[in-house]
């Protein structure tokens, strides 16, 4: 239990900044662009409100539905591989294996890779005329095919390789970390009963790390629903809308486009969107913990 | 609540790490560009040498991607703090920033150099606003060329320049057959557009293509001339290497200048990069309008002179709307960017045969203006929007996608 | 306290389960190594061997050329020198950028999770939903509100914005890890007359280290990297390297110099590369000692 309340001046003083960026930053902006999306706004805010009919445009826009459907693939794909890899990573480097630290260290060093850096390279290397099809075919596998980037069915999937590559690091990092933790009689015990290793990893390691692996997949969600950089870097959004995004889509009409208007109106619908998917769950949570200190 | 707020910022960092820029008698000035591609930047430092020999300081802020470029000026913009100069090119983009009363005009410039006889009344009007003129045009780019390698020309056995757009898929078999990529293809929205109009031109004429874009009409014969159009564009797919998604236009311009493709459409900013590969017009690659084409697109590049409220920027401002429409600036700029002189009475001999024929289409008028002059930038990207979806589509269905080709101007 | 090691000796037995293990950790490493080597070939060769279009062979002779051109002379618009201004520049804004939102952090979580004002899970709560927003739409109005404190264009401004942007991560994070301090430790400090201060940095801090490790090296990666924010609010005289990056690999002289856009993108991400590599230990360690829970 939290020490007993009495106005504790030093504490509310520290948190006057944040505060202050919370209230003014990030609800004054939000409050900033719900304003305008009800506007006609074009290159600068007017304040000519027209209703929903930003909103409505939004919903007629195919660009801008794609990019939903996109950022909601590639969000769960990233995440789940990324989760996947980087257990599995953790679980072989687990296994008492030679060269295990240099082994973590390629494994986490993407990670310290810009977002624009990943895509640049992985934009070059799944390039069919330049890249690895380029390679392996001039070894004289001719029919070989690995055209990602340039396939309109295929291109959110390479979006999802390059972003995993990025990111399984991190997640193998927490995993290795909670691995770690877990208690050598646990293992003796389940040695004892015969229990073959994988057996041991998926039911009984893999529960105990799960509050750590929901930890990094939310530190990984936290940026999916701001991918740019790397669809910027490797796709520009195509071939057609196959990689469009939303934060993509906010930005060219923000800018590029002119388009305040609707550059809110989309903004405005994702923020919107990602509290309602995350406010039950954030929830749920605050009353286990509630329910964990009562008890 | 304002100077709460500045405490408050203030007092969360740590100051003082700033000065603000120095301050000199010389006209000094900003200028923010994305002219970062080699003849590009070439043509740049012209107008930067002898900005400099009358006395200039040039603070070169270059921005790589027309995207980029546009997000810091328009946020520059907003904090009340403007470069002295932006490139950018001439048509509705510029018009909200002038409604706005953001941009300085150089209206005595214009006065004192008797800009309103040296350029063409078309590009004249465009520049000015309410009777001001505000913008300083470099020069202007055609936009319905076809370049050719000719080495690969020869390697395939194609001795004419196609008049047909069938004689002209006729040459891209021949250049398929003898294993060289036809069309090099920039697969970036805004330069598959340009290709589908200048295929667009070719199929309605002049009329048929100002009153698509200036008058929006939905007639048949407009509607006739789109799926005329989808359907020549549709079957360069079938000519394209792998790799075209995404590849930026020069890239696209050195698949041609190492002969391993044959075509590039695009506008004629690409010969600049011919020319800074050592490459010449009429020897080592040839240009030509697009088949069946009566005339050009063209677009006009300028310079933007944004309220800095500092007198020296403003006299420096000046100062480099001067250089810019100087007849022998006009020239070298235009030699090294590829582009058309904007002033009709400068020296043509020194320009390149490429040039020499876009002149002349000017010069008779046979040319239509890009969307970026005709259209918001809404609706550009929305026509933009459009021809990528056809081309990554692969659909073949023109009826309906005509259709939806009018949904952009609503 | 977590090891970092497994324990027991190792297996001497080599059966088909530790071949397939081992297959495994090789394979995925070279997944994760082949760009890296790519990128590092190909910008030791010179364009005409790059021509060949063999992007995975070795270099037929070491050509460190680009890599000088990268640093010191390639161009972007009309200047020609490289991305070294840039480097100096990354380091201005990181460096304060890193420590501050560090420290900002650290004071949050603590006075989160172990003093609880009141109204704290609300602030957290909104933190949050902050961290979720794309920050494209902030530009507009921060670049109002940096204007009005003429604090736009300007060092301070950029680190001021990189902490309001990293202040949901660094507080989720060391809220998180506070919450499992024993609350006995700060009661006791208290009852000894400790106020909110003394204790953070008396007691907290120094509990803290492994995740002050931890949070430094996300943050200095995140904002090392960072290409948008630099480009709006650094001015011309701070643009970071990611934004002269973006200038080098789109400035062709009539062809991509590929070797020099390697180069220069290698050095782009050699500060963060070097962190990683020489104190990766430490970051595997910090996330053991319970950095990131649920």
């Amino acid at each position: 239990m939290p020490i007993k309340r009495k106005p504790h001046l030093s504490a509310t003083f520290a948190l006057l900044p944040t505060w202050f960026v919370a209230v003014v930053v990030f609800i004054g902006t939000m409050a900033w662009s719900i304003r305008l999306s009800f506007t006609n706004s074009t290159l600068f805010p007017s304040s000519t409100y027209v209703g929903f009919t930003q909103y409505v445009k939004l919903f007629y826009s195919a660009k801008w539905l794609a990019s939903l459907q996109n950022v909601l693939i590639f969000g769960v794909l990233y995440v789940a591989g990324c989760l996947l890899l980087g257990f599995l990573l953790a679980a072989a480097l687990d296994r008492k294996i030679r060269f295990e630290s240099a082994f973590r260290t390629i494994f986490l060093y993407p990670y310290a890779m810009s977002f624009v850096v990943t895509g640049l390279i992985w934009q070059w290397m799944l390039n069919p005329t330049l890249g690895i099809q380029a390679s392996v075919r001039s070894l004289g596998w001719e029919t070989f095919v690995l055209d990602w980037v340039v396939n309109r069915d295929m291109a959110i999937y390479a979006l999802v390789l390059a972003g995993v590559w990025q990111g399984a690091g991190l997640v193998m990092v927490i995993a290795l970390a909670g691995m770690r933790g877990i208690e050598a009689e646990q293992w003796k015990a389940a040695r004892i009963d015969g229990i073959p290793v994988w057996r041991i990893y998926v039911s009984i390691i893999l529960p105990q790390l799960g509050p750590a692996l929901a930890a990094a997949g939310m530190l990984l969600a936290m940026g999916v629903i701001k991918t740019y950089d790397i669809v910027v870097a490797m796709t520009n959004g195509g071939p057609g809308n196959s990689t469009e995004v939303p934060a993509k889509f906010i930005m060219d009409n923000l800018f590029g486009r002119q388009n305040l208007g609707l550059a809110t109106a989309g903004a405005t619908v994702l923020v919107l969107g990602v509290i309602t998917a995350v406010a039950p769950f954030r929830y749920a949570i605050y009353m286990r913990n509630r329910a964990k200190g009562a008890a | 609540m304002k100077s709460m707020m500045k405490l408050l910022l203030t007092g969360a960092v740590f100051a003082g790490m700033f000065a603000p820029a120095l301050a000199d008698d010389k006209p000094t000035i900003e200028i923010m560009s994305s002219w970062t591609s080699g003849g590009e930047a070439a043509a740049l430092d012209i107008i930067k040498t002898e900005f400099e020999k009358r006395g200039g300081v040039w603070k070169d802020s270059s921005i790589a991607g027309f995207g980029a470029a546009d997000a810091a000026f328009q946020n520059r913009i907003v904090a009340g703090d403007p470069p002295g100069a932006k490139q950018g090119v001439i048509g509705l983009a510029a018009a909200d920033f002038v409604g706005q009363g953001l941009f300085n005009p150089i209206d005595d410039v214009a006065a004192a150099g008797k800009w309103a006889d040296a350029l063409p009344k078309s590009i004249y009007d465009l520049i000015s606003y309410d009777g001001k003129v505000y913008l300083a045009p470099t020069g202007a780019h055609g936009e319905s060329w076809l370049f050719y390698s000719k080495e690969a020309f020869a390697r395939a056995g194609i001795v004419e320049e196609p008049k047909t757009w069938d004689e002209f898929f006729a040459g891209l078999d021949k250049l398929k057959a003898a294993g060289i990529v036809p069309v090099a293809w920039g697969g970036q929205p805004w330069q598959q557009t340009k290709v589908f109009n200048m295929i667009l031109l070719s199929q309605v004429g002049i009329d048929g293509f100002l009153k698509i874009y200036v008058d929006k009409d939905k007639s048949e014969a407009s509607i006739e001339g789109i799926k005329k159009t989808l359907d020549i564009f549709g079957k360069l797919r079938g000519y394209v290497d792998d790799g075209a998604a995404g590849r930026n236009w020069n890239d696209a311009t050195a698949m041609l200048i190492t002969a391993k493709a044959g075509v590039q459409f695009m506008g004629d900013w690409a010969k600049g990069e011919f020319t800074v590969a050592g490459k010449e017009a009429g020897k080592d690659y040839g240009c030509m309008i697009v088949p069946e084409s009566p005339g050009m697109v063209y677009i006009a590049d300028s310079l933007w002179f944004p309220k800095t409220g500092d007198a020296g920027a403003d006299k420096a401002q000046k100062l480099l709307a001067e250089v810019v429409m100087d007849p022998a600036i006009q020239v070298e700029f235009s030699l090294k960017k590829g582009s058309v002189p904007m002033r009709a009475d400068v020296d043509k001999s020194k320009l390149d045969v490429c040039a020499q024929k876009g002149l002349e289409l000017m010069t008779a008028d046979n040319v239509v203006p890009d969307q970026a002059i005709l259209l918001t930038p809404q609706q550009v990207g929305l026509l933009d929007d459009f021809v990528d979806e056809y081309w990554s589509g692969g659909s073949n269905d023109m009826a309906s996608a005509a259709e939806n080709f009018f949904a952009i101007f609503e | 306290m977590a090891r970092l090691h497994p324990n027991g000796p190792r297996p001497t037995q080599i059966t088909a389960g530790r071949i397939g293990l081992y297959a495994f950790l090789f394979i995925a490493a070279l997944f994760f190594l082949l760009p890296l080597y790519t990128m590092v070939v190909t910008s030791l060769k010179t364009m005409s061997e790059i021509r060949l279009g063999q992007i995975f062979s070795l270099p037929q002779t070491l050509d460190f050329s680009a890599w000088a051109t990268a640093w010191s002379g390639a161009c972007m618009g009309t200047t020609c020198v490289g991305i070294r201004t840039g480097f100096w520049n990354s380091v201005a804004i990181t460096v304060p950028s890193v420590a501050l939102s560090v420290f900002v952090g650290a004071v949050n979580g603590y006075a989160l999770s172990l003093w609880r004002p009141r109204w704290a899970n609300v602030l957290f709560g909104l933190l949050m939903a902050g961290g979720l927003i794309p920050y494209q739409i902030f530009l507009y109005p921060m670049v109002r509100a940096m204007a009005n404190v003429s604090l736009y264009n300007s060092l301070a401004g950029i680190i001021l914005v990189h902490v309001i942007f990293g202040l949901p991560l660094v507080t989720l994070l060391f809220r998180n890890y506070f919450v499992s301090v024993p609350e006995e430790l700060c009661k006791a400090a208290r009852v000894d007359g400790a106020g909110f201060w003394r204790i953070f940095f008396e007691i907290m801090l120094p509990i803290a280290v492994p995740m002050v490790v931890v949070v430094s090296m996300l943050q200095f990666t995140g904002i090392w990297n960072d290409f948008l924010l630099g480009l709006v609010f650094a001015g011309r005289d701070n643009l970071p390297m990611t934004v002269q990056l973006n200038n080098i690999v789109n400035t062709t002289m009539g062809e991509r110099n590929y070797n020099v856009n390697m180069a220069a993108t290698i050095l782009t991400a050699i500060v963060p590369l070097a962190i990683y590599f020489l104190s990766g230990r430490w970051f595997v360690r910090g996330i053991a000692a319970g950095a990131v829970k649920g």
